[in-house]
């Protein structure tokens, strides 16, 4: 019913009528503020990645060992790095890998957030102080120690390993939102009706509180990827993370101590540019997802 | 003694219980975080030679670094001594921990200190001239430079400046916080701070001055603004006298829960420019299983951060009365609710 547009009181409304939908709420898709470039930049980089086969001119993974640090131009696009591996295919298929650790690490610490926030928005005050306490003392250790000292602990060098330690080390600031917000609506009538049907916890939870404070977490979702992605960038670069056999973005940067002293800027800059590209278009739309205030004039 | 000393302690205690306890929990998970490890921690203490020791001689080993026996009996001992000074050995570097740390200790506070101040100082002056001329052409730019720099990785950041000025330029220093034999040489020493310091207050600053600019944006809407501007004083004003001054207990209540980022900060950074800190040290000891290393190294940096948040809420408590009012009513209520239970129960 709320689709149909709005009509004008004068319309006159007659047999063969038919609502005609305006100029102004065709457009409603693609509304102010949407940053349709870094979507598009966004895009291509995910379409780039994921059928890298195509686009890839050599293995990326192949060491040329005669074309070891060539400068880009000629048949390496963007050059060979110190191992004399083609950058622009390892580009696309290290983006590959370090665009899916960001989404599974947030998947894995969404979950982890959305039912430990629900559990302590729900519980009483005793377990909700202890909850919330304990994240608390998690959120005041540097977040880059703890994922270093679990790495050191679980010793998991590879892609799922990594994407869960930066998933269980990265769930307490989207927890303690999921919190406030199951605080404001646990006692809204259709959750406790849900509970006397005899919903459970995990019913009433996916069903009835994530549908609706999934908004307002959405824009610390889209951050997590953001910070993901740059933990396994900053892990990988300091070889506590993935080695340099499998390729993502940052393992492609820890050849950059190589690369400084022979002065090979291309081995530095161009993972790197294409890093902070993505996270800006990430970053972009976070912020619009987030929501504009301040429409009005200043007194100022 | 009356019920204002006796508010007074209540608070004091509790501000160290909760401290104490947190200190507590954090030394814990760090404990068995790192006993769980299934790297050898005698390796990085006796080197290549483990793997030549018999059996007998590694549980003598074991039992000389305090491994033997079950995790949780580890932890009390390592308490108990803990209580009494003894951090134990690094096995690293064969030394008492603390004589490590201390030697580092000054260092780290050097970078992150003045890269803390820097930032916050810098991110409020330009909030208030991004929120001074909002909407402007050059709000507009700050706000996209900003969001930019905000997307770089410090470790990246540090690359691109040592690839500029060191390497390509060379103007500035690498690595290290002063030149070889020039411990005490303040120049040297800042010297080897400009680009660490560049890269820890750039890479913090806008994410701080956005969120003030917005909370100034929020304050210039008020209508004392108005009152105030209609009384005929100056914009400028304005905003120092009551706009800045209104925001002062947000800011430094970011300050204080920003503590860690920007340590965290630091501690990449120093590693990036091999700056001889308590962040390598961090890295090192987790890389090495220096366990007594790294307990302390964790310990510190909780104590850092709980004090940062301390003195963040006894400073706001000042500037905003209110705050203190709300905070020393929950305890008298505590405490009149606990009187009037001891009433009823005699």
């Amino acid at each position: 019913m709320q689709d149909r547009p709005v009509i004008d009181d004068f319309e006159i409304v007659g047999e063969n009528y038919r609502p005609t939908v305006r100029a102004s709420e065709k457009k409603k898709l693609i509304s102010k503020g949407f940053p349709l470039f870094s979507a598009i930049v966004l895009l291509l980089i995910l379409f780039g990645c994921l059928f890298c086969e195509l686009i890839m001119p050599y293995d990326p993974a192949r060491m040329l060992l005669d074309e070891v640090n060539r400068a880009p131009g000629g048949g390496h696009f963007f050059g060979t790095d110190t191992l004399g591996r083609d950058i622009w295919s390892m580009i696309w298929y290290g983006g590959r890998k370090s665009l899916f650790i960001g989404i599974l690490s947030t998947v894995i610490s969404s979950f982890i957030a959305i039912v430990y926030g629900t559990i302590s928005g729900l519980s009483g005050d005793t377990l909700d102080n202890i909850l919330m306490r304990f994240t608390e003392i998690l959120l005041s250790i540097p977040s880059i120690l703890l994922i270093v000292f679990m790495q050191a602990a679980l010793g998991q060098r590879n892609v799922l390993g990594i994407s869960v330690i930066i998933g269980i080390t990265g769930w307490m600031g989207i927890a303690k939102m999921v919190r406030s917000e199951v605080r404001k609506i646990r006692s809204e009538d259709y959750v406790l009706i849900s509970k006397m049907m005899g919903g459970g916890f995990m019913h009433v939870l996916f069903k009835h509180l994530v549908p609706n404070f999934m908004s307002s977490i959405m824009f610390m979702i889209v951050m997590s990827i953001r910070s993901a992605i740059i933990s396994e960038s900053t892990l990988s670069f300091l070889g506590i993370g993935l080695p340099v056999e499998i390729i993502t973005w940052g393992s492609m940067l820890s050849l950059s101590e190589k690369a400084l002293l022979t002065g090979s800027w291309w081995i530095i800059l161009i993972p790197g540019v294409f890093l902070v590209v993505t996270l800006l278009c990430i970053t972009d739309l976070g912020n619009y997802l987030r929501g504009s205030y301040n429409s009005s004039e200043g007194n100022l | 003694m009356n019920l204002r000393n006796k508010v007074m302690l209540a608070a004091v205690l509790r501000k160290t219980a909760i401290i104490l306890i947190s200190i507590l929990i954090l030394s814990f998970i760090t404990f068995f975080m790192s006993r769980m490890a299934p790297g050898d921690p005698l390796a990085s203490y006796y080197g290549d030679r483990v793997e030549r020791m018999s059996p007998v001689e590694r549980e003598h080993a074991y039992e000389r670094l305090g491994l033997d026996g079950p995790i949780p009996e580890q932890y009390v001992k390592w308490l108990g001594a803990a209580f009494s000074g003894d951090f134990g050995i690094s096995f690293k570097y064969k030394q008492d921990v603390l004589s490590v740390i201390s030697g580092r200790l000054l260092n780290t506070f050097l970078l992150g200190g003045i890269g803390f101040f820097l930032t916050f100082g810098l991110a409020l002056l330009l909030a208030v001239f991004c929120a001074y001329r909002e909407n402007s052409i050059f709000d507009r730019i700050i706000c996209r430079v900003g969001t930019v720099t905000s997307c770089i990785p410090e470790f990246w950041l540090s690359l691109v400046l040592i690839l500029l000025f060191s390497v390509m330029w060379r103007l500035l220093p690498s690595s290290g916080a002063y030149a070889i034999g020039k411990s005490n040489d303040p120049g040297s020493r800042i010297l080897h701070l400009i680009l660490p310091l560049t890269v820890v207050v750039l890479s913090h600053l806008w994410y701080y001055a956005y969120m003030l600019r917005n909370r100034l944006l929020e304050e210039i809407r008020q209508e004392y603004v108005l009152l105030a501007r209609a009384k005929g004083i100056s914009k400028r004003k304005v905003m120092w006298k009551h706009c800045v001054r209104n925001i002062l207990p947000t800011l430094i209540s970011i300050m204080a829960i920003s503590v860690n980022h920007i340590l965290e900060g630091t501690y990449i950074v120093e590693m990036v420019f091999s700056y001889p800190g308590i962040g390598t040290l961090s890295f090192e000891s987790a890389k090495y299983h220096d366990y007594n290393m790294l307990m302390v190294l964790t310990v510190v940096t909780g104590i850092v951060v709980i004090i940062g948040n301390i003195i963040g809420q006894t400073v706001s408590e000042r500037i905003d009365r209110r705050m203190k009012a709300k905070d020393h009513m929950k305890d008298l209520m505590e405490i009149v609710s606990h009187r009037e239970m001891m009433d009823d129960a005699g």
